[in-house]
């Protein structure tokens, strides 16, 4: 699949934990591969439970987007055709590209600090970040509404005390969907960097000081490619998640904040296009498809997030 | 490590209890043999309720009808079930526009006109297969605190004029939400040669406020939007507008140029309970009471000339046919149109949105 | 040192803001609840219960509460085992078309809800699955279990697994070291998956308003159905006692671990690692 891109040597020669889980003795000699193994049996189950509950459903809503109205690629050059449908899809992109970033660099340290933390203040940090789980979409959204409003919580506490004269635009704007998308996406940042941090051992950071490096290098060197696994899990789940978020930024975004999800939605119960809507979905799906096989060109997947040797 | 094996422990003994329940559940009740059945469906919410319990219940008792209620309304999924063959649905509210589709494609079933009296309801109202269930009014919506009764748009014109009544304006995101009726008229187009719309002239009178315009999506949201001032101006429905006002928030309406629209009724095809359906159809364009009583809760405007007489006093200056309204109205949503229009207006005022 | 201390410092300034940006909700969300009028408002003008009171005295929101309740776990459970299986394979073992399994793994949250939920209501009205506990599982099932592979992958990947040879050359069985070397250290990415896995079903609205009707209905599809119209106050008060819910659990949770620990530390007892919550 990938291509096998060298890693950074400076990563390979600072981790002291060998990134190859099996022991140099262990490292049998490349014999013929069995097509399936024990262990490759395992994702039998869930690929089996896929293709009847997923793919077999949805095959036959996407291939509509070929056949209905009529027969035809009548869907597709209406999308390419119309500037607006291929405007919101980039922006879906760069949205959730946006939100991404923001929980990621603000995960980052949240989950670095609940593994330096005691139980108290850890489980105080834990409860914090499921929250936004536990709030459901409706109220939740409502909720940034009016905060964020110009006559809401924020603006009021901030004109009463002063600070501003002029209500600050953080609603129907692309403020609003970022503070609105990032606050719910940052649980699904945090927890997957936190298990993976916790897994750490931090013993090596120390010995790495103890062998002349700064805390910086130390931590740069030692400790952030440790925790790559689960920074790239975060970031996948993240970007992954947000590209189909369409009611938060709906109601705290504006006009030119519109994800693809909406437009999908307001064809699919709406207008009723169902081929339409299905040739959204295809190019949404394409296009992830592609981003992440150029990412993985780039990148090899296959050490952040596993694969056989 | 215990500590994980007691977890997952008290997991699988909890998941084998659900589990166990959950053979039990699901699935529907079989109804008594003989007993008649009917699932309505509406927008849903506590207006569902108080429509169902006003205007349905009354006749089930009577009739020995088993009531169930589902909602909402949903357009994919009554066209879904009616190409599947498998219709739960019995009598489901609709717009208009979805009502003459639905007919045209063999959706809908038509209207038993031995049972229905459709000369009891406004005839424009009413289609082959769909009869009306309630009117209601696109109006000049504005926040009480920043306009008042003296001062606020009394025309669409007015609702168009920044300058002269500043402040962002509200509408509805769908294409059908009197957008551009309204903007029409405020151009100066003649209410009874609004249709066939002209986009062009619309779009041209919506560039004006463009960059003022905040889009809702919803009942609720138009209430909040309102009633908080962040669009003192709004081109409200009218029942949103009465209920937020008599819950004592900041929100009232003007009446003048207002647009009328209304909700139909429609039987999906394929449905096993079609002849109640029909049943209750027909009892239900016969009893104005019943229909007043809806109208009475809720501020929404019923749908025979006959229910006016049961209208209490102080909800009839909220609703669209009573005569203080009524000859303020400047024209009615043309739902043919709409059938024919919407999928390409609909575009088009998502590309007008999106620049 | 001093440095070390201020970047702490500095890291707990910045945490603690995020903290705050987390919860900010709630401290609009509870009030909310508690107010007597008949539109979220916030301030609330005039207080009452009746929101809470709303909620207890209707049988369809408990209904839909314990369906909802019924659905996650099992969702969760079904989610953890076929994700875990999957993801032990995808990382250790050899098979055809890796590419392909990955993105099929992946694809359920790829798709916009709305397209899911269309076409499983579809195919679901055929075989009479609408409205039924095992049509809500097999669908939430396939929403969730990306995230179980995810997460469970990444743990997976940083596991040594001299760790589980060496077991074996202690003599344990291959499922034995497995079971008892490798499980509990992948524990806490499982158990993250598991949250994840019942937050999403719990949560998703798209679908469930598809497969929901009288005779089943979830909670989120309650919550959404009048939106169209206005929105119930009693979701703010569904909303505030989730909230308290899970405070509760991990409160307790935490208390637990707490005073086990100190009692624990009292007797000079070695304590267990704290594991994840």
């Amino acid at each position: 699949m990938a291509r096998q891109v060298t890693v950074p040597s400076t990563r390979e020669r600072a981790s002291a934990h060998d990134a190859d889980p099996a022991p140099a003795a262990a490292r049998t000699p490349r014999r013929a591969r069995s097509l399936l193994d024990g262990w490759g049996f395992l994702v039998v189950p869930l690929v089996a439970f896929l293709l009847v509950v997923f793919v077999l459903p949805l095959a036959f809503v996407l291939t509509q987007s070929f056949t209905e109205p009529e027969p035809g690629l009548q869907n597709y050059t209406d999308f390419f055709g119309s500037p607006v449908y291929l405007d919101v899809l980039a922006n879906t992109f760069w949205i959730a590209g946006m939100v991404t970033v923001a929980t990621v660099a603000l995960g980052f340290p949240y989950a670095y600090l609940m593994t330096l933390a005691g139980p108290f203040w850890r489980g105080v940090l834990m409860v914090a970040v499921l929250v936004p789980f536990w709030t459901s979409l409706l109220i939740r959204t409502f909720a940034w509404v009016l905060m964020l409003s110009d006559t809401g919580v924020i603006n009021t506490v901030l004109r009463d005390i002063g600070v501003i004269t002029e209500p600050l635009p953080l609603l129907r704007n692309l403020t609003g969907v970022l503070i609105g998308m990032s606050q719910v996406m940052l649980p699904f940042a945090v927890l997957p960097m936190y298990a993976t941090m916790r897994g750490v051992d931090r013993r090596l950071v120390q010995a790495a000081e103890g062998l002349g490096a700064t805390p910086l290098q130390a931590f740069w060197r030692v400790y952030a490619p440790l925790t790559a696994p689960g920074v790239a899990a975060a970031t996948l789940l993240v970007f992954v998640a947000s590209l189909g978020f369409y009611v938060t930024p709906a109601l705290l975004g504006g006009p030119g904040d519109v994800m693809i999800g909406e437009l999908i939605a307001k064809q699919l119960s709406g207008v009723l296009r169902w081929g339409f809507a299905s040739a959204l979905a295809v190019a949404l799906l394409v296009v992830t498809g592609l981003l992440l096989a150029l990412v993985a060109r780039f990148v090899d997947l296959r050490r952040m997030l596993g694969g056989a040797r | 490590m215990r500590h994980t094996r007691h977890v997952v422990s008290a997991a699988i003994v909890a998941a084998g209890m659900l589990g166990v329940a959950a053979c039990g559940g699901g699935g529907g009740p079989a109804g008594a043999a003989g007993a008649k059945e009917l699932t309505v469906v509406m927008w849903g919410g506590e207006d569902q309720k108080t429509h169902v319990r006003d205007a349905i219940e009354p006749w089930a008792k009577q009739n020995n009808v088993n009531l169930k209620q589902d909602e909402p309304s949903d357009y994919a999924k009554f066209q879904t079930q009616v190409e599947s063959g498998k219709v739960s649905w019995d009598l489901v509210e609709v717009e208009p526009h979805f009502a003459t589709k639905a007919c045209k494609n063999g959706w809908a079933e038509k209207l038993d006109k031995t049972k229905i009296d459709t000369s009891l309801v406004k005839a424009e109202l009413t289609g082959e297969c769909a009869v009306p269930v309630l009117e209601y009014a696109f109006t000049i919506g504005y926040n009480s605190d920043v306009y008042s009764a003296e001062n606020h748009p009394r025309t669409w014109a007015e609702f168009f004029d920044t300058q002269k009544f500043p402040g962002k304006r509200g509408f509805w995101k769908d294409a059908t939400g009197a957008i551009f009726e309204a903007a029409l008229i405020a151009d100066g187009v003649a209410p009874d040669q609004l249709y066939p719309l002209d986009l062009d002239r619309a779009f041209r009178k919506l560039d004006t406020i463009k960059k003022d315009i905040v889009w809702y999506d919803s009942g609720a949201m138009q209430q909040e939007l309102v009633s908080s001032g962040e669009t003192p101006l709004i081109q409200a429905w009218n029942g949103r507008i009465y209920r937020a006002a008599t819950a004592g928030r900041p929100a009232a309406q003007e009446w003048n140029q207002h647009i009328l629209s209304y909700d139909q009724l429609v039987i999906p095809h394929g449905s096993e309970n079609a002849t109640t359906a029909q049943d209750w159809i027909g009892w239900y364009l016969k009893n104005p009471e019943a229909q007043a009583a809806y109208s009475n809760d809720t501020g929404y405007g019923p749908v025979s000339d006959a229910a006016m007489q049961h209208i209490k006093p102080e909800v009839a200056t909220e609703l669209p046919s009573s005569p203080q309204n009524a000859g303020k109205r400047s024209t009615i949503m043309n739902y043919t149109y709409w059938e024919q229009n919407y999928e390409d207006v609909t575009q088009r005022l998502e590309e007008w949105r999106a620049r | 040192m001093t440095s070390r201390r201020i970047v702490r410092g500095l890291l707990g300034v910045l945490v603690g803001l995020t903290a705050v940006y987390l919860v900010a909700p709630v401290f609009i969300v509870v009030p909310m609840s508690f107010s007597d009028s008949l539109f979220l408002k916030f301030p609330p003008t005039s207080w009452s219960t009746r929101w809470f009171e709303s909620y207890f005295g209707d049988d369809e929101w408990i209904a839909s509460t314990l369906a909802s309740l019924q659905i996650g776990v099992l969702v969760t459970i079904l989610s953890v085992v076929l994700g875990t299986l999957a993801a032990l394979g995808m990382v250790r073992g050899n098979y055809p078309l890796r590419g392909a399994v990955a993105g099929l793994v992946l694809a359920p949250v790829l798709v916009p809800y709305v397209i899911i939920g269309l076409a499983v209501y579809a195919m679901f009205l055929q075989v009479g699955l609408t409205e039924t506990t095992l049509g809500f599982v097999l669908v939430h099932t396939a929403l969730a279990v990306p995230y179980v592979v995810i997460n469970v992958s990444a743990a997976l990947f940083s596991f040594d697994r001299r760790l589980e040879l060496a077991a074996m050359n202690l003599g344990a069985g291959p499922v034995s070291a497995f079971l008892r070397v490798t499980l509990p250290l992948i524990a806490p990415s499982m158990l993250t998956g598991a949250l994840f896995a019942f937050i999403t079903s719990f949560d998703e609205v798209v679908t469930a308003v598809f497969l929901s009707g009288p005779d089943l209905t979830t909670l989120p599809a309650k919550m959404w159905s009048g939106v169209r119209v206005q929105i119930d106050p009693t979701v703010a008060a569904v909303s505030s006692m989730l909230l308290l819910v899970t405070l509760a659990l991990f409160g307790g949770a935490g208390i637990t671990r707490f005073v086990r620990s100190r009692s624990a530390a009292r007797r000079n007892e070695p304590t267990t690692v704290s594991e994840a919550p």
